[in-house]
């Protein structure tokens, strides 16, 4: 029988690979994505408590994140789209400038 | 049943929006060519209507939108405060961009939609309302930081913030799932209620820290600081002076409904991390703003500082504590954007941030020098500026939460940054000018100095009527423990 635990602990590692994939990728377009698995493991857990409580806001606010999750995709793609033309890179080591 | 919807409550972010969409399609209709800012001007017009409404609103208290939008007193305070501030940063906004040549239309309407967003943040009594109107504010805001898309340094910033401030997001969200888990709401109220009758679980203790660390994202506090020096310096003058006030105060006014208000009844298990977390704060922004030689970057670590002395007014915990917060802000308002002001001015005629460039400013501009050496010294405390009140308020709640050797560091702390604002003074006043040029300063920008001067001055002077104001804003505030 699959319960509430199990739903969490994937949601958790979920959480742990869009942290993992922040820190470590250098690309800014792998970060963008570990960006999205975070929102994504939040969603999952929205959903499985509301299914467990037997409530249902929990599923309603999942439609709110999906949408802000698309709006900073497109604010992020749009400023690596800038970043490309600009400094020909997309690698986020190349982010050097400001440095004391 | 459908539930009735007051109105009334929520007419000021209406106003907000009304005039966002006009001014849409103002821009739209505009002729491209137009050599008059229209958009700058109605939109500084826009503002002192709605602080005129808004002063109209004092007594509103109440709920809408089936318990998601609340107006109590805290509310009506930060509301005003982030009109006034506003004031500033879209008069910044047209002076900057004159020296640009980026389109600065489109900039306003996000000015305004942050606004929104921030008018929303304290409004909100639900925690997906509360995510969404941080997200609101937080959006508009990396669009802003990177909006010279031709400056790399702009871009490197946005791309930052970006980055960052999405993962702050997630964290924010994930603790919201988690407590919405255990306590199967998101209503401030159900949540409020289930607090004050349950002890602290290990699952709630993880959600509220995942909760704090985006809180602590927008104060800027240790650990959660880490873009603060790089989008400061890299984003357009005008978002970094909204960054410093804006956002940060924003970041506040949830930081005191989360732990003045709604989890008020669990305060003795935190109040040794924030006490811990502000120590860490002031000391990292004041030993890492001594070596720095860009002004703004100067002006980032000096507000992580600054972050790190307002959270001793939450460690403190007390009605005491809120207050002084609320008044250090007020002061740190006038303060903060007198000084940018300043950058601003300085910048469009000599094209450099680099505090080097600042020698001998009062033989080119002496209302330049005088208001950003009053700011400077406002931020180190000296009396009988508002900076030096408002630390004297937060240090005086922090002795009587029993906390002294918080005070005592922060202490230690204002000798520290005496040193890095007063090297700035000297440039200013002491060494001598590399170019004799005379820096013009128009007429409404010297009416704005002047307010900024008057700002710092009367509410470090005439403590008395603003400290009634941000007390009885912490008083009438929604949730507060009975």
């Amino acid at each position: 029988m699959i319960g509430l635990e199990h739903y969490l602990l994937l949601s958790g590692i979920i959480f742990s690979i869009g942290i993992v994939g922040v820190i470590t990728n250098r690309n800014v377009l792998k970060v963008l994505l570990s960006l999205e698995l975070l929102l994504a493991a939040s969603n999952l857990s929205f959903v499985a408590f509301s299914k467990f409580n037997g409530d249902y806001a929990g599923q309603l606010i999942v439609f709110f994140v999906i949408l802000v999750a698309a709006v900073e995709v497109a604010i992020g793609l749009a400023i690596i789209v800038l970043m490309y033309r600009r400094l020909g890179t997309i690698q986020a080591d190349e982010l050097k400038e400001l440095k004391w | 049943m459908f539930p009735t919807i007051d109105w009334s409550l929520i007419l000021l972010e209406l106003l907000i929006t009304m005039i966002l969409v006009v001014l849409v399609v103002l821009d739209l209709a505009l002729p491209k060519d137009t050599k008059k800012d229209w958009l700058g001007i109605l939109s500084l017009a826009g503002l002192f209507g709605l602080i005129g409404f808004w002063l109209t609103q004092r007594a509103l208290v109440g709920t809408t939108f089936s318990g998601m939008f609340m107006m109590d007193s805290l509310a009506w305070f930060f509301k005003g405060f982030f009109l006034m501030a506003m004031v500033f940063v879209i008069a910044m906004t047209q002076q900057f961009f004159k020296s640009m040549r980026s389109r600065k239309n489109e900039f306003y309407l996000l000015l305004w939609l942050a606004l929104l967003g921030m008018c929303l943040v304290a409004s909100s009594a639900d925690f997906l309302m509360l995510f969404i109107a941080i997200e609101i504010l937080t959006i508009s805001l990396y669009v802003m930081t990177a909006y010279l898309k031709s400056d790399k340094h702009s871009l490197e910033a946005g791309m930052k913030y970006l980055i960052l401030g999405a993962l702050s997001s997630g964290f924010f969200l994930y603790g919201i799932s988690f407590l919405y888990g255990t306590t199967r709401s998101t209503h401030f109220e159900a949540i409020q209620g289930f607090v004050s009758s349950h002890a602290m679980a290990p699952m709630t203790a993880f959600a509220l820290v995942l909760i704090f660390a985006a809180v602590g994202f927008k104060i800027a506090a240790v650990p959660f600081h880490w873009w603060v020096p790089d989008v400061y310096q890299g984003a357009p003058t005008p978002v970094t002076a909204l960054l410093s006030v804006g956002s940060k105060a924003a970041g506040f006014v949830v930081l005191m409904r989360l732990f003045f208000g709604i989890f008020a009844s669990w305060h003795g298990q935190w109040t040794l991390v924030l006490a811990a977390l502000s120590a860490v704060t002031m000391c990292y922004g004041n030993l890492g703003a001594m070596f720095q030689t860009n002004i703004k970057r100067l002006l980032g670590y000096s507000s992580i500082g600054h972050a790190g002395y307002l959270l001793m007014g939450a460690a403190a915990g007390s009605a005491l504590g809120a207050s002084a917060i609320n008044f250090y802000l007020l002061g740190y308002l006038f303060t903060n954007l007198g000084a940018f002001l300043v950058i601003v001015l300085f910048f469009i005629s000599s094209k450099s941030d680099e505090i080097k460039n600042y020698a001998g400013l009062v033989k080119r501009s002496p209302l330049l020098a005088c208001t950003l050496l009053l700011a400077l010294v406002s931020l180190a405390g000296v009396p009988p500026l508002a900076g030096f009140f408002g630390k004297f308020i937060l240090l005086m709640a922090t002795v009587k939460s029993g906390l002294l050797w918080l005070a005592f560091i922060a202490v230690v702390n204002i000798v520290i940054s005496l040193y890095y604002y007063l090297m700035v003074a000297k440039r200013i006043y002491v060494d001598a000018p590399h170019t004799t040029s005379i820096i013009p300063v128009s007429r409404p920008m010297r009416l704005l100095l002047g307010i900024a001067i008057v700002g710092m001055i009367g509410i470090g002077i005439f403590q008395g009527p603003f400290l009634d104001v941000a007390m009885t804003a912490v008083k009438g505030m929604y949730f507060l423990p009975k």
